[in-house]
């Protein structure tokens, strides 16, 4: 009975938000559509707008799912429902997860299909997109765990957004840096050496001990509201 | 099953500037218990600590027979909590509240609700945040009334809400106790509001339990005696007595023990008794809340 519970929260969560989402991935479509026209102009603004659009979503999700749910005081009446702190938290990491893997997914599989059939670059920067599409990701990890966890103090949420949202660049540049991966970028073929996978493993593995902690610490919470 | 809803035994919480301290409570099943308190007195930690919400360091807790927090999840599937600081989702309508409770809980009433739509007068197609607060108070209401919970913990439902609307809530509340397995705990500092509804009334202060017992118990005990003191007369010290005031020959005896022989006793002392008068439920309060400040401070 409390699974459906769980499921109901998320399907909650996912109506609440789904303006968003669909606003998200049209962005990025948009950035995608401009990135394919031939100047060089055009492609740096549709990349930058690319993973803009996923920054901006990674960070605004976690204020409108879970910080909002308690500023707003709409926490009271979901934690008035049968469900415990831990089920709370699992059912909110699992619908903000799922919200921002839709529009995630959709536009990274949208943007290798592009790179892939329309010959714009070269197929040796796919191994490189996908790094480089993972850190949004991190850095909504690490948003959306801020928010569970101090969502009562919004200055610390936004001292973690502004924190990820100014590492993204100093991380691209440090992965530029790999010689075993920046050597591969021009070649017409992708190239999965050991560096990509060691990176890609890496950044999965980050995510997944930042979700774990975040669990661990929620489930020790003594006082919820 | 046992024939307690509520049972609070030695539950502490400390805060940085707040402390809960050993709190004793027993709500009966099918009774209601009004918690009155000023406030920052305790009633909202206490009722948090009822639902699961803020674990208590120390003391045993039980809801429904239920241990909390541990067993929480099963206690609240019989539990509709309301409180003044909940909210709704304001961007959605009550419609779709209805809709996403009606959803989770089985036993939701979907006849009763459309009753409280029209009782209540709450429009369910309009977005919550076109409603007044107290159509918001009674959508909130609804959505815990039509769900058949066997206790409703509610924490100040009544706090900023015209005449007609109390009364309306206070009027549906009494109908849910028509069922008799029902219970209700219901916090305020709105002493009328309590005394119209309630069977047991509880006192906090400060984070402590100051006195707690049946309604009429207590309308019946307190009294408050008007004297007048002849001069070179001094009131004895007499037991059920809490505190006296006097100003030049008059003087005004509250009493929380009062039997007739009191006012013998003060006869019989030299003083008249004037008049004997019946208290009202937030003068009780006021009375026990001094009482028990100096009780601390002395």
């Amino acid at each position: 009975m409390t699974s459906s519970v769980v499921g109901q929260l998320i399907l909650k969560d996912w109506r609440l938000n789904r303006l968003l989402i669909v606003l998200s991935v049209a962005l990025g479509l948009v950035a995608l559509f401009v990135a394919q026209f031939g100047s060089e102009l055009a492609r740096l603004f549709g990349t930058v707008w690319f993973f803009v659009s996923l920054i901006v979503l990674g960070s605004i999700l976690p204020g409108t799912a879970i910080v909002s749910e308690r500023k707003k005081q709409t926490l009271a009446f979901i934690m008035s429902l049968p469900v415990s702190s831990v089920q709370y938290s699992l059912a909110k990491m699992a619908s903000i997860w799922v919200m921002f893997l839709v529009p995630w997914l959709t536009l990274l599989i949208s943007a290798v299909v592009l790179v892939a059939t329309r010959n714009i670059v070269p197929h040796g920067i796919i191994p490189m997109l996908l790094i480089v599409a993972v850190l949004p990701l991190i850095g909504f990890c690490l948003i959306s765990s801020a928010a569970l966890l101090v969502g009562e103090s919004e200055g610390a949420l936004v001292a973690a957004t502004i924190v990820c949202n100014s590492s993204y660049w100093f991380a691209f540049y440090l992965l530029c840096h790999i010689p075993s991966l920046a050597a591969n970028w021009s070649r017409p073929v992708a190239v999965w050496n050991p560096a990509a996978f060691i990176t890609l493993s890496a950044e999965l593995g980050f995510i997944a001990l930042i979700v774990g902690l975040t669990l661990f610490f929620q489930s020790r919470k003594r006082s919820f509201i | 099953m046992t024939d307690l809803a509520i049972e609070l035994r030695g539950v502490s919480k400390r805060y940085r500037h707040f402390t809960l301290d050993n709190v004793h409570l027993k709500l009966p099943r099918g009774q209601i218990m009004g918690l009155i308190g000023a406030n920052g007195a305790g009633k909202s930690t206490t009722i948090r600590i009822l639902m699961g919400l803020v674990h208590q360091d120390s003391g045993e807790a039980r809801v429904l027979g239920h241990s909390m927090p541990a067993e929480q999840v099963d206690a609240k599937w019989d539990i509709g909590f309301a409180s003044e600081d909940m909210r709704l989702y304001d961007s959605m309508t009550l419609a779709w509240h209805i809709n996403f409770i009606a959803s989770i809980y089985p036993n939701w009433d979907a006849s009763y609700a459309q009753l409280l739509l029209k009782r209540f007068g709450v429009p369910p197609d309009q977005k919550i945040k076109g409603l007044s607060h107290g159509q918001r108070v009674k959508a909130a209401l609804l959505l815990v009334l039509a769900r058949k919970p066997k206790l409703l913990v509610l924490d100040e439902p009544t706090t900023g809400l015209d005449p007609v609307a109390r009364h309306e809530i206070l009027r549906e509340l009494t109908n849910v106790m028509a069922d008799e397995d029902r219970s209700i705990l219901f916090s305020s500092h709105n002493t009328q509001d309590v005394e119209q509804i309630s069977d047991q009334i509880t006192f906090i202060d400060r984070g402590r339990i100051i006195d707690s017992m049946d309604k009429e118990a207590y309308l019946d005990r307190w009294r408050r005696l008007r004297l007048e003191v002849p001069s070179g007369i001094e009131l004895p010290p007499l037991p059920g007595i809490i505190g006296i005031q006097q100003r030049g020959r008059l003087a005004v005896a509250t009493s929380n023990a009062f039997v007739p022989g009191l006012a013998n006793a003060y006869e019989n002392s030299g003083a008249r008794v004037q008049r004997i008068e019946n208290m009202t439920l937030e003068e009780i309060f006021v009375a026990n809340v001094e009482r028990s400040r100096e009780e601390v401070e002395a």
